[in-house]
């Protein structure tokens, strides 16, 4: 302790090994089984919410799972690509495994082809503007001039571009970082830096238009420009919940005991509170605005979460997901003693993927108006507050687990070779690092 | 700076800073961050309290290595965070709710989304100023003078010298093996400190003094010239502080000329002609007036151009909701909201009843209704200027709807919608 640098223990371990192998095996397996009930699930329910495929639920949940495990690979990416910006230290120890969990992104979004292709093939009842309905002039003349964006094959085109702008990112991170383990080359280090202020701006584009496009277009009617910073602010919470328990896992298994000490768990735990009061603050600034401005094409996203039964919700959410946290996160002894941070690490990837459920599940509910005589899908957010229910539904949660597995699968593939980048020059820093 | 004592680096000897006080304490210096760290542990352990680490950056694991415990001052900030967020609540709710209630276009006096802002700011003002203070109380700040300031080796603190100084207080102080004890621990040089016995060196220098009391002076101007202005008259005109901005080449409307000849710097209307798009020729649809065969009267029934129809009420209702309601209400009996807040204030300005029976409103023609809403009557000003006048037309027939509305039989219910009627 106190030295200022430190070089790796001589006993450390800190090869991958089989985990893996391991995690991926677990991944097929959770993923398979937790599809199988999923498409059982929905086989024998039934349509519900004014939609007319009975697959609706199911694709509803993807998105949000698929959000969620896409969120974390995001605030593991972003983490990296910090560090080598600001010239960070402690992270160094446990960087390879944020640029492991980084490098799911390739499985992510080829299990994002799970909704894109239904929407290829003309599927209506997931995305309202991908409903022709959506055409109506009458209900929907201020979408209509969205509806060049909002197409199904607009939205798969700018798919693949944030499939290679995140995938690329992630693995260029990761083979510019392992070729420093070979090689020993400080002016990697550098070069990444360099790399990376670009790079931080493509991200937080590219992070934008996702959240736009994936999750603020199931309300298509909706504005606001503070979603996506919104969106990330939740990501981070869930990437940074992520990332302490897999690096807890990954001690356990007896690998990297003496690198990864409190200190590292106290940086990561700060991450985890700041971004639940990030996440709180963004989402005040965009509540507070539209409730102020009380204009009807903002409001309306938050009239069916403030009435009926989405209200309860709401509060859950503010209490639950940033009030408890808050108050008790706060303590630096908190994020010090493991058990504690894992309670908190566990307890806000649960409400973050609340967080994306309220985000998506109020617009699953859509209305019928009649015009002339003829039936109209009105869509998301229109009738009835008390029409638009919770509505909870196993499906919702197996469709979770399932991309979760997804997300180990894309995880364990990356957990291989050094666990810890052994030449990087800022890793006796790492290694001896303190909080004050 | 005089150094009289240039020699006791090489020597590594205690060379006295000038012996003509007591001795205060002794000063040691090391060469990297980390012997600094491992001397404070070893003076730690000798049993040593009154000492103290000097280093021109924080040293990570000095706390632990000097025995020193962690700070309470996250717990101040605790408690200045905490006051603020109460202070801030209280303050809007005192003022907001209790003291001075305003009803402002009907908004709740009380609305906890709107007080959020200035709780947080309350919350992050108080913890910073608690921080701030608090972290001066315990480091025992502003200390202006400390004996240890004489000596040029701790002058270099702030660049690139690590020293640890021990008080001759200190309980276990003895000038032999407290010296020799720095020593050990690896310092470069080790020098005694003594107190100043010049009392003229102890005070405030004067020049400093002066210029507390003269800033503070200027300071004051801007005040003493408030206090001043709200006290006395002055027959001369503002001082202009950007003159550009206040006197603009341009004439306002309605104001004086000389060029022309009227004197006047509006140019009106040409007689004889009317702009492109304001003939406005149909007097009904633009004036709710009929031509019929005993001169002009006001229209009855509704111009040629609008269709009467559901969507038009809807629009109608939508105008009035805006723009009649904060005085009339929303179901037009004269009760919005000005007037609610007029008798709030204990006085009494009622705005007119829309729907009374047998009312004026329910008597007047269509006509003279759209041109009371185009020029006003009595205190109500006329809304030509901000209704277009097909919406106009729209709110007198939501009037309209209203004054049925007010008034329906069981008749007026459809058939097959009486069962649903208790």
């Amino acid at each position: 302790m106190s030295a200022l640098v430190k070089t790796l223990h001589p006993d450390e371990k800190i090869k991958a090994g089989n985990i893996g192998k391991t995690m991926v095996k677990a991944g097929v397996a959770i993923a398979v089984v937790f599809f199988a009930i999923s498409i059982i699930l929905t086989l024998t329910g039934s349509a519900s919410g004014g939609h007319v495929s009975k697959w609706s639920r199911f694709l509803h949940a993807y998105v949000i799972g698929w959000a969620y495990i896409f969120s974390i690979s995001v605030g593991m990416i972003w983490i990296v690509m910090l560090h080598y910006l600001v010239r960070g230290r402690w992270v160094t120890a446990v960087r390879r495994i944020a640029e492991a969990m980084a490098c799911a992104f390739p499985i992510i979004f080829v299990a994002g082809l799970g909704f894109i292709i239904p929407l290829l093939l003309g599927y209506q009842d997931l995305y309202y503007w991908a409903h022709p309905d959506a055409h109506n002039h009458e209900l929907n003349h201020h979408l209509i001039h969205k509806l060049g964006w909002l197409s199904p094959s607009a939205f798969a085109v700018r798919y693949v571009i944030y499939a290679v702008i995140f995938s690329g990112l992630a693995w260029y991170f990761m083979k510019k970082s392992r070729e420093q383990d070979e090689t020993g080359d400080p002016k990697i280090t550098d070069k990444l830096r360099i790399v990376s202020a670009p790079a931080m701006i493509l991200f937080s584009l590219a992070v934008f238009f996702v959240s736009f496009d994936v999750l603020m277009s199931m309300a298509p009617k909706w504005y606001s420009t503070m979603y996506g910073v919104n969106f990330w602010g939740s990501a981070g919470i869930g990437a940074f919940s992520a990332f302490a328990l897999v690096v807890l896992g990954i001690q356990r298994t007896g690998r990297l005991t003496h690198s990864v000490t409190a200190e590292h768990y106290h940086d990561i735990g700060k991450w985890m509170y700041s971004f639940t009061f990030f996440w709180a603050y963004t989402a005040f600034s965009q509540f507070m605005l539209q409730w102020y401005g009380n204009m009807p094409e903002e409001t309306h996203w938050y009239k069916y979460r403030m009435f009926g039964e989405w209200k309860w919700v709401s509060i859950l959410m503010i209490v639950g997901y940033w009030a408890f946290p808050f108050a008790i996160l706060m303590s630096r002894w908190t994020k010090r003693i493991v058990p504690a941070l894992v309670f908190f690490a566990v307890w806000q990837l649960v409400f973050h993927w609340l967080d994306l459920y309220w985000n998506v599940m109020p617009s699953y509910d859509w209305s019928v108006a009649y015009h002339d005589g003829a039936r109209v899908v009105a869509g998301p957010l229109t009738g009835s507050t008390s029409a638009h229910h919770v509505g909870f539904s196993p499906v919702d949660i197996t469709v979770w687990i399932a991309l979760i597995g997804v997300f180990l699968i894309g995880l364990g593939r990356n957990l291989k070779g050094n666990l810890i980048p052994t030449k990087d020059p800022t890793l006796p820093l790492s290694l001896a690092h303190e909080v004050q | 700076m005089a150094n009289n004592h240039d020699n006791h680096d090489e020597h590594h000897e205690s060379a006295p800073v000038s012996a003509d006080g007591d001795l205060y304490g002794v000063l040691a210096e090391y060469d990297t961050p980390g012997e600094l760290l491992e001397a404070a542990r070893k003076v730690r352990d000798a049993g040593y309290t009154e000492f103290d680490t000097y280093s021109p950056f924080p040293v990570h694991g000095m706390d632990e290595a000097m025995g020193i415990k962690r700070t309470i001052l996250p717990l101040v900030v605790w408690g200045g965070g905490f006051t603020g967020l109460v202070g801030a609540v209280f303050l809007q709710w005192w003022m907001n709710a209790y003291n001075w209630p305003w009803n402002i276009s009907g908004k709740p006096a009380w609305s906890i989304p709107a007080n959020i802002p200035i709780a947080f700011e309350g919350t992050i003002l108080f913890s910073v100023l608690s921080c701030f203070f608090g972290m001066w109380i315990l480091n025992k700040l502003p200390q202006v003078w400390h004996p240890f300031f004489r000596s040029d080796r701790f002058a270099r603190v702030t660049d690139d010298a690590f020293v640890l100084g021990i008080q001759a207080n200190d309980k276990r102080f003895d000038a032999n093996t407290t010296t020799k004890l720095l020593q050990d621990a690896g310092a470069i040089g080790v020098e005694n400190v003594y107190l100043e016995t010049d009392p003229g060196r102890k005070t405030m220098p004067k020049w400093i003094f002066a210029f507390i009391v003269a800033s503070t002076a200027f300071a004051l101007i801007p005040f003493a010239i408030a206090a001043k202005a709200r006290n006395s008259h002055s027959a001369e005109p503002h001082f202009h502080i950007f003159p550009d901005m206040d006197f603009q080449p341009k004439y306002k409307s309605d104001s004086a000329m000389d060029l022309f000849a009227d004197g006047r710097a509006n140019r009106g209307e040409i007689s004889g002609t009317i702009a492109r798009g304001q003939l406005n020729g149909d007097d009904e649809f633009y004036r709710g007036l009929a031509h019929g065969t005993g001169g002009d009267q006001w229209t009855t029934g509704f111009p040629k151009q609008l269709e009467v129809n559901d969507r038009l009420v809807e629009r109608g209702q939508n105008r009035f909701n805006i723009y009649c309601a904060p005085c009339h209400g929303y179901d037009g009996r004269g009760l919005g909201t000005v007037p609610q807040r007029v008798a709030a204030g204990g006085g009494a300005w009622p705005a007119r009843n829309l729907v009374e029976a047998g009312g004026i409103v329910v008597k007047m023609p269509n006509g003279q209704l759209f041109n009371t809403i185009s020029n006003g009557m009595g205190t109500m000003q006329g809304y030509a200027t901000q209704i277009p006048h097909a919406d106009r037309w729209a709110i007198v027939l939501y009037v309209r709807a209203l004054q049925r509305s007010q008034h329906a039989a069981d008749t007026d219910v459809p058939a097959e919608q009486k069962g649903s009627i208790r």
